[in-house]
């Protein structure tokens, strides 16, 4: 369906579409000697919960990879009304473990890799050190500003899973939506050009995910059954467990991420008194932590002595 | 002496938090001039630059070696250096390990006719430039970061990755190593507009390498860039921007070629609440808002760019969209929020945690109106003020659920006073939940009426005694609820003359808690409490100028209402300004016979065993207590003290004149009862003993 042309300087020269952006970031960092991943098959509210990140931060070996990851964030849920914010959206997630010398440079080479000339713009590292109760993990960083918008969020892990990271890796999560609305210069996420093809046909972000906002922000606050969610909660917090005790920490990860989104949605619901909120974070926290010891124990094959708060240190492995 | 040259020392990092930053800079002169002492280089002045992205300390005057040094120690006597057989004891080669040399280095020397052993050290003079690289690494080393970051494969730390080093001895290398790094001569320059590399030839160059690079390499500078700009912008308006300290300081170290541009938003989003919209643009985007000649908010703001001037259309472009997406927020939020009247949002104040073991802010605003109540019947105000006080606590903390606040967090208060007055609430109470914070600082203004000032106090109050019964009082460096500025608050609420007594409010709101079911030591805690007032309240008044010493001597009578403790230390020290002498002769007196009064003696005293001294004595002070005593209950404690005046001639006299401890022990009795006595008439004044400079 043809849609009304954007705002542009130029209007010989298309922006890229939003999976141009996605494309180009891509290849971009597959030419750096990522891994490119597709999006992990399992709920998660940010590109870090992927276990891509999460647990391959850990560890003395070198990995690389870039992938984008579909987020679910039930709470920021606003019918498909509110034209900056989506209980569904996508992020761009890169991990580099170690952390190269030059990453500030290659990062900046990827937003001109997507048509942003950084020269001719007010790109800036804005001080935003990141923690996640959850996940018993921190870095320090910035978040990426260009002409004043949030478009990166940028990480020097620190420690994951109550271990400390050695070496560090770096992560680098855009958020699609924002920075394809800079590129190309829409006021709603909803008018983005998801696709244009050669016959003129396009597709935009609300011709995709308009009534998925508007299903999914009624079915997270009003429609979610909160004893099911409960009792999943409960359930997968014990399969979890189990798996760990089978001494397999991926499988075992996925029940941490189910249990976290269930919290979520309890959370969108509003069915978690704030007292109750600590307790279900820290439930989270416990498992996570244990689902990154034994990744040390198992994947990585380091020894721990202390379970709870080990600095894994970062012994030479073959 | 040696001949001099100029140290220039870069450190260039990946961008380096604003008040990181600010802090290095301050800690920077004192490390390296510390640095090159230790190994006795000699120094001119240290100067600090710095940006965003590096910090750097120019050393003038610096000596190219150090000078030769002979040292000569002393060590135990020969006696202990050595044993019978003349062999060496420990303590001789403890002696010469502890100068770097063998045993076999010592000499005995006689002093004063003893035989000691000593030891004499050559240092020799060392070039500068080859002890540098251990000096410059140890101040790399030595600046301490709130969070320290490790990056790459290297296990040192700052606080963000250290990516270039230049260290120059006028024109030579000064090759320092520092993780994975050697210093060398080229410095990077602005990322976008003079990246760099660039070549520094000699030390003396350094910073206008950098200046040329597009680097304003000072706080000072780029705040002074920053100021022009915004009075340029100012005068092209006719506008005032607003230049909050914090934010400020922000943007200053968050450019390193600053710009200031302006844009605007649609005046459409003035009809939002302005608080927000100077939430969003200083909290959120460091950009300053502009004011018009009324003081009224415009749809102007400013922006410090350190991006290319050039592309000033291109950068005000881009940041007017995101001011725009986030005042559509607001407003969504904002007209969201106005649905529903500011009572509806109480019941869901049982979402937010207030503490713990205290519980939620909806159980917290039961207690702040309860105590509120029993404020009001203290303070016997009008009925109606006591009718906006309940409805006020009642919904203060409501607006801490609507969408507006948990976006802006800055504006809670000013957003639940919106949404009072757009339920039709009286404005005394919209402006009681607006104010109720006050004050948030030292020097902020105390809410304007007594709704807002008995709300505040039970606010402050609830919180104050709730923790320091749930034994989360503050300690020396941490006070994670701001409990003291909390104190101050109310402090400063109870000097515009609220008739309310502290303590009885103590007492109120340990017993609200007891009665929620809160189990406590309520004697102990209601002591922390008071004590805690007391020390504030004396803290003020150091601050102020009142010597510690009349503090003490009000505090010995045992007040425990800082208002009293305040008049009464201002009314002791003016009085003791007035009549210097007078209060200085009275306080050795009253120290003199505070030491001798036995208590065991009583004050019944026989007028018959009177000399003229004491009679004239026991006649001064049965005129004072009766005057300190009338003084006293009209609450005049000036006139008080005025009174004990009168005392000084007839106890002069009394101890000029009196032998106290006269062998007739029944005249020894009378004259300590009658000392007694005069004491007695100080006692609930001050301790005058105190003030003695004895």
């Amino acid at each position: 369906m043809p849609t009304e042309m954007p705002r542009s300087d130029a209007p010989a020269e298309q922006p890229p579409t939003f999976q141009d952006v996605i494309m180009n970031l891509q290849r971009y960092w597959a030419d750096q000697g990522c891994v490119i991943l597709q999006p992990y098959d399992n709920e998660v509210g940010a590109g870090t919960n992927a276990p891509a990140t999460t647990l391959r931060a850990l560890g003395p070996d070198t990995w690389r990879t870039a992938y984008v990851q579909g987020c679910r964030r039930p709470t920021d849920g606003r019918y498909g009304e509110n034209p900056n914010r989506l209980q569904f959206y996508y992020q761009f997630q890169v991990l580099i473990k170690p952390s190269p010398a030059n990453i500030q440079d290659l990062y900046l080479g990827s937003l001109e890799a997507i048509g942003i000339d950084v020269a001719a713009h007010d790109v800036r590292f804005v001080e935003d050190d990141w923690e996640s109760p959850t996940l018993g993990a921190w870095g320090l960083g910035w978040e990426v500003w260009i002409d004043g918008m949030e478009v990166t969020q940028f990480t020097y892990f620190q420690q994951v899973g109550g271990f400390e990271c050695d070496p560090v890796p770096v992560e680098i999560a855009y958020g699609l939506e924002r920075l394809t609305m800079f590129v190309q210069g829409v006021d709603s996420v909803y008018d983005i050009v998801w696709s244009r093809g050669a016959d003129g046909v396009t597709f935009t972000y609300g011709d995709v995910y308009l009534e998925n906002e508007r299903e999914y922000s009624k079915f997270n606050f009003e429609v979610a059954d909160t004893d099911f969610l409960f009792q999943e909660f409960t359930d997968r917090e014990a399969e979890c467990l189990r798996t760990l005790e089978a001494g397999l920490p991926l499988p075992a990860y996925d029940s941490v991420l189910k249990c976290c989104h269930a919290f979520n949605l309890l959370d969108a619901r509003g069915v978690i008194s704030a007292t109750e909120r600590m307790a279900y974070i820290l439930r989270v926290r416990t498992l996570a932590k244990a689902c990154c010891a034994s990744y040390m124990e198992h994947v990585v094959g380091m020894r721990l002595d202390a379970p709870e708060g080990a600095e894994g240190k970062g012994a030479d492995r073959g | 002496m040696a001949s001099t040259r100029t140290l220039a020392f870069e450190i260039g990092t990946e961008e380096i938090p604003a008040f990181d930053l600010k802090n290095a800079t301050v800690q920077l002169p004192g490390l390296m001039a510390e640095a090159l002492d230790a190994v006795r280089v000699p120094h001119g002045d240290v100067i600090v630059y710095s940006s965003p992205r590096r910090l750097i300390a120019v050393v003038d005057a610096v000596a190219d070696q150090t000078e030769a040094l002979d040292e000569v120690f002393r060590g135990p006597s020969a006696k202990i250096a050595f044993d019978a057989d003349g062999n060496p004891t420990k303590a001789a080669i403890g002696f010469a390990r502890g100068k770097g040399l063998g045993v076999d280095a010592l000499e005995r020397r006689e002093v004063d006719g003893v035989e000691y052993v000593f030891a004499s050290r050559h240092v020799d003079a060392q070039r500068t430039a080859e002890l540098l690289p251990g000096v410059l690494r140890g101040v790399i080393e030595g600046i301490s970061w709130p969070k320290s970051c490790r990056w790459g494969t290297t296990r040192e730390v700052f606080t963000r990755p250290v990516r270039w080093i230049v260290a120059l001895l006028d024109d030579e290398v000064v090759p320092v190593e520092f993780a994975g790094l050697t210093a060398g001569n080229l410095t990077w320059g602005h990322r976008f507009l003079a990246p760099g590399p660039h070549e520094v030839p000699t030390a003396d160059e350094l910073v206008s390498v950098v200046e040329a690079a597009c680097v304003v390499p000072s706080q000072e500078a780029r705040e002074e860039r920053i100021r022009a700009g915004v009075a340029a912008a100012e005068a092209a308006t006719g506008y005032r921007a607003e230049l909050p300290a914090k934010t400020l300081t922000e943007v200053v170290n968050l450019s390193e070629f600053p710009t200031v541009m302006m844009g605007s938003f649609d005046e459409e989003f003035l009809r939002v609440p302005e608080e927000i919209i100077v939430d969003a643009m200083l909290m959120h985007q460091r950009y300053f808002p502009l004011y018009d000649g009324d003081g009224k908010l415009t749809n102007k703001f400013i922006i410090v760019s350190n991006g290319d001037p050039a592309q000033e259309a291109v950068i005000v472009d881009g940041n007017e969209r995101v001011v725009a997406a986030r005042l559509y927020d607001a407003k969504f939020f904002y007209d969201e929020d106005l649905k529903r009247p500011l009572e509806a949002y109480v019941e869901r104040l049982d979402e937010v945690v207030f503490q713990e073991t205290l519980g939620t802010m909806r159980a917290k605003t039961d207690r702040v109106a309860r105590l509120a109540a029993l404020l009001v019947e203290q303070a016997q105000v009008a009925d109606d003020v006591a009718a906006d006080v309940a409805r006020a606590a009642l919904l203060a903390k409501a607006d801490l659920v609507t969408n507006a606040v948990i976006e802006f967090t800055s504006v809670q208060g000013v957003m639940g006073s919106y949404y009072a007055a757009a339920a039709g609430e009286s404005p005394r109470v919209a402006r009681a939940i607006a104010e109720h914070y006050r004050p948030r600082f030292a020097g902020d203004a105390v809410p304007s009426d007594e709704v807002g000032r008995l709300v505040a106090l039970a606010d402050k109050l609830d919180t104050i005694c709730g923790l320091f019964a749930v034994g989360q009082a503050p300690t020396g460096s941490s006070d994670p609820f701001a409990l003291r500025r909390a104190a101050l608050g109310i402090i400063a609420i109870l000097e515009t003359g609220l008739p309310v007594s502290l303590s009885r409010a103590v007492d109120d709101a340990l017993a609200v808690y007891a009665e929620a079911g809160l189990d406590f030591d309520v004697a102990a805690v209601r002591a922390q409490v008071i004590e805690f007032f007391t020390t504030r309240e004396k803290v003020l008044l150091r601050e102020e100028g009142a010597a510690a010493d009349a503090i003490d001597a009000v505090l010995a009578t045992g007040v425990a209402e800082p208002m009293v403790l305040a008049a009464r230390v201002r009314a002791l020290e003016s009085a003791r300004a007035a009549e210097a002498d007078t209060f200085e002769d009275l306080a050795v007196a009253f120290a003199r016979a505070n030491n001798l009064r036995d208590p065991e003696a009583g004050t019944a005293c026989d007028p018959s065993l009177f000399t003229a001294e004491e009679a004239a004595l026991a006649e001064a002070v049965d005129a004072a207590e009766a005057s300190v005593a009338a003084a006293l209950a009209a609450d005049d404690y000036a006139a008080a003290l005025a009174q004990l005046a009168a005392l000084r001639a007839p106890i002069d006299a009394f101890f000029e004149a009196t032998m106290i401890m006269d062998e007739d022990l029944a005249l020894r009795a009378n004259r300590l009862r009658l000392l007694n006595r005069f004491v007695g008439v100080f006692a609930s004044l001050a301790d005058f003993g105190l003030m003695s400079k004895k």
